[in-house]
């Protein structure tokens, strides 16, 4: 067994399951940010009623956002101590940056948020909820600066065989930075605006209760995919330029390749330095749901005298197409990731220097032990999604008045 | 400028054991009580404070990656197995606290309940083998990697464990005694009287064991401190048993913080100026200095963070100053 391939699975592993959920976190708030703000201006109840029941959905969701998050940071330490060796001196400066403005505030401001319901006053309480969106997009904007870093390695010096800072704009700057993190954030808008018109759209479906709230929910959220899904595409292919400029191993057939091999076999050995063609296959099908995702621009004009609803199709459309976002947004990581392949850091590190020295065994228990415990959490958590958003915005935990006592469940009854 | 940020690592990482400390102690109390409204009425006390609290652990890491890029490697790939089981422990809590309210059925709340008490011990077992590993040496070679994990099962590290366990649960009591509504609270303070023998005991032995250990002994390199810090985490936790037993739980709560953010600046300053002793090679020991980022490194997050250290603080303070108090019917029940 080989301590290197165990690590590199577990990193693959943690990290997808952190972006579905991260994704959905980034993309809900912003909406949310949208309806309490609304509530807060125009004090319509629909408006309150929305952030309330969106608010514990994107609540729910928040749980593994953090989970799989901490397992993450913690996992560069664990499995890869040769990265914070020898490259910890840049890389490690936005991650930190992160955990302490972005994070931290992020979290203390939720907290505040759940338990401030009837407690605070309405326009501190929207303040908070301005608070958690701005440092949830301050948070994917470092953390982005960081995996950027990884991908094109800039505003560093070796010296004694360790990276040394010397100039952090270039970080900032760097090419595979500024429009990776536009694609990351408006696909995050689209996961969150297809899960809210897709959740809606099950409603109306089924004509449950609530009509006018879930017809505004699958409103809001096919406008919020519709003019995502636009951006989404051109930050895509504008990756395109800046990638084969500055990792032209990762798609292929790059001219520019050859001789940056050779350079590397120069100075590192021989050695295969090609990604896995994993990556250029699960590219090809994110750039065919891109496309077919483009389509939601088909259903804007229906939302005229609410045709989307009167002829349904659209409504079953948009619920099987839920998977859809998801299954791009792992699609597209894989494809930035392995593409850096065999690179920790990208024509700096190689993987193989990055791993930390521990036995196969122990890696191959915390590789099982956290797939099992994050992936069951992961279903539990999907489970608990669908449950809520089934159940609608009856009565929502989340905001619940205090006087009003909580639901607690019955006893259940015995098998007698 | 290192002191400065390993003094600011150490501050991060106690406040996070004092304040993860109560979550912990209040999660290994579910265990005590089979009444659903109780354990909830106990969930919710922390409430508010729940997501705060982690925050520093998050931030503790982030520091300890940016500024100490060297040791973060060493520290959490040497000590792995007491890290893994520290970090499920806070995966289970974290998870377990948000969701266990969500399903209506009392099996399922009563299952997540189970899952936070479990993770409550491996969190607080978890740190406190990482503090106790800390003060008794790793195996440093001089290429600068700990070799293998061995190490971490001693008796020293076990007893260590515990006794953050014991810590953490008479903490969590303490926490729960001035919180919850004054009738509820006094069953809850005759907890915490009878936790404070328990975590004295469990204090003594670590502290037994690591004098008979060796590697303990060889380790510190400032050992007047050490007995001095251990005195002052002895007093604490007496003054806790004098103000429980005098009802007043303002101070036996901060005597109880006090007790948890001891064991963190005892660890620190007892092997100060390392940051990690070995005990196969006395050259390979790695010092704070060494193990600190460049300096530009430093300079670019001290400019970043420092200027925002105040508004951390502040809104964390806003969270506390704003759901201060003990909890009633008007507090939003949620967890």
């Amino acid at each position: 067994m080989d301590t290197l391939l165990l690590a590199r699975l577990q990193f693959a592993t943690t990290t997808s399951i952190h972006f579905l959920f991260v994704a959905v976190t980034l993309g809900l708030v912003t909406l949310l940010v949208g309806l309490q703000t609304a509530w807060v201006i125009t004090d319509k109840p629909v408006y309150e009623r929305l952030t309330r029941f969106w608010g514990q959905l994107y609540v729910i969701n928040y749980v593994l956002g953090i989970a799989t998050g901490i397992v993450m940071e913690f996992q560069f330490g664990l499995n890869w101590s040769g990265l914070s060796r020898y490259v910890g001196n840049v890389f490690g400066a936005p991650l930190a940056i992160e955990t302490l403005v972005a994070f931290f505030l992020e979290s203390t401001f939720l907290g505040m948020w759940i338990f401030g319901w009837h407690r605070l006053r309405r326009g501190v309480h929207l303040a908070l909820l301005w608070g958690v969106a701005i440092t949830a997009y301050a948070s994917a904007f470092w953390i982005m600066v960081a995996n950027s870093w990884l991908q094109n390695p800039v505003g560093y010096e070796v010296r004694d065989g360790v990276a040394h800072l010397t100039d952090f704009s270039a970080l900032l700057d760097n090419p595979t930075f500024r429009v990776a993190f536009g694609h990351v954030v408006t696909a995050a808008l689209l996961v969150g605006g297809m899960l809210m018109a897709a959740v809606s759209a099950w409603h109306l479906l089924r004509r449950t209760d609530d009509f006018a709230l879930h017809r505004k929910g699958l409103r809001i959220g096919l406008i919020t995919s519709a003019v995502a899904i636009f951006f989404v595409q051109g930050f895509g292919f504008a990756q395109f330029f800046a990638i084969s400029d500055v990792q032209p191993t990762k798609f292929g057939d790059d001219p520019a390749a050859a001789p940056l091999i050779a350079d590397w076999t120069a100075r590192f050995g021989p050695g295969d330095y090609t990604p896995p063609a994993l990556a250029d296959v699960g590219l090809g099908f994110m750039i065919l749901i891109g496309f077919t995702l483009g389509m939601l621009w088909l259903m804007l004009p229906l939302l005229w005298r609410d045709w989307v609803i009167r002829l349904r199709v659209p409504l079953r459309i948009l619920q099987f197409a839920l998977p859809l976002p998801f299954v791009a947004l792992i699609l597209g990581w894989i494809a930035r990731e392995v593409g850096r392949q065999p690179w920790a850091a990208y024509g700096l590190l190689p993987v193989e220097k990055a791993v930390s020295p521990v036995s196969p065994w122990l890696m191959l228990t915390s590789l099982t032990g956290f797939s099992l415990l994050l992936g069951a959490l992961a279903v539990t958590n999907w489970v608990l999604l669908a449950r809520h958003a089934a159940r609608g915005a009856e009565d929502p935990a989340l905001g619940r008045r205090p006087d009003q006592p909580p639901v607690d469940p019955q006893p259940e009854p015995a098998f007698a | 400028m290192e002191l400065a940020w390993y003094a600011l690592l150490g501050l991060f990482f106690a406040v996070y054991l004092v304040l993860g400390g109560y979550d912990y102690g209040v999660g290994l109390l579910l265990a005590r009580h089979t009444d659903p409204a109780r354990r909830r009425a106990a969930l919710n006390a922390v409430g508010p404070f729940f997501l705060g609290n982690e925050v520093w652990l998050v931030a503790a890491v982030g520091i300890l990656f940016g500024a100490f890029p060297v040791l973060e490697g060493e520290l959490l790939a040497g000590f792995y197995p007491a890290v893994l089981g520290a970090l499920t422990g806070v995966v289970l809590v974290t998870a377990g606290v948000q969701l266990r309210s969500r399903p209506d059925g009392q099996r399922a709340r009563a299952w997540w309940d189970r899952v936070v008490v479990v993770g409550s011990v491996l969190a607080a077992l978890g740190w406190g083998a990482v503090l106790a590993g800390l003060l008794q040496g790793v195996p440093l070679r001089a290429d600068g990697h700990v070799a293998g994990v061995s190490h971490l099962f001693t008796p020293f590290v076990a007893a260590a464990g515990l006794a953050v366990v014991a810590l953490v649960a008479l903490h969590g009591a303490t926490f729960l005694t001035l919180r919850l509504p004054a009738a509820d609270a006094a069953p809850v303070g005759l907890i915490a009287a009878r936790l404070v023998p328990v975590a004295l005991t469990a204090v003594g032995a670590a502290a037994v064991l690591g004098l008979l250990s060796a590697d303990v002994r060889a380790a510190a390199r400032q050992p007047v401190v050490a007995v001095l810090l251990l005195s002052l985490l002895v007093a604490a936790l007496l003054t806790a048993r004098a103000a429980l037993a005098r009802r007043r739980p303002g101070l036996a709560f901060a005597a109880t913080c006090a007790s948890l953010a001891l064991p963190v600046v005892l660890a620190g300053a007892t092997i100060w100026p390392y940051a990690l002793v070995s005990t196969v090679d006395p050259g390979a020991s790695l010092t704070v200095a060494d193990a600190a980022a460049s300096t530009p490194t430093l300079r670019l997050l001290g400019w970043v963070t420092l200027p925002l250290l105040p508004a951390l603080l502040g809104f964390q303070a806003m969270c506390w100053w704003v759901f201060r108090g003990r909890t009633d019917g008007r507090a939003p029940v949620y967890w």
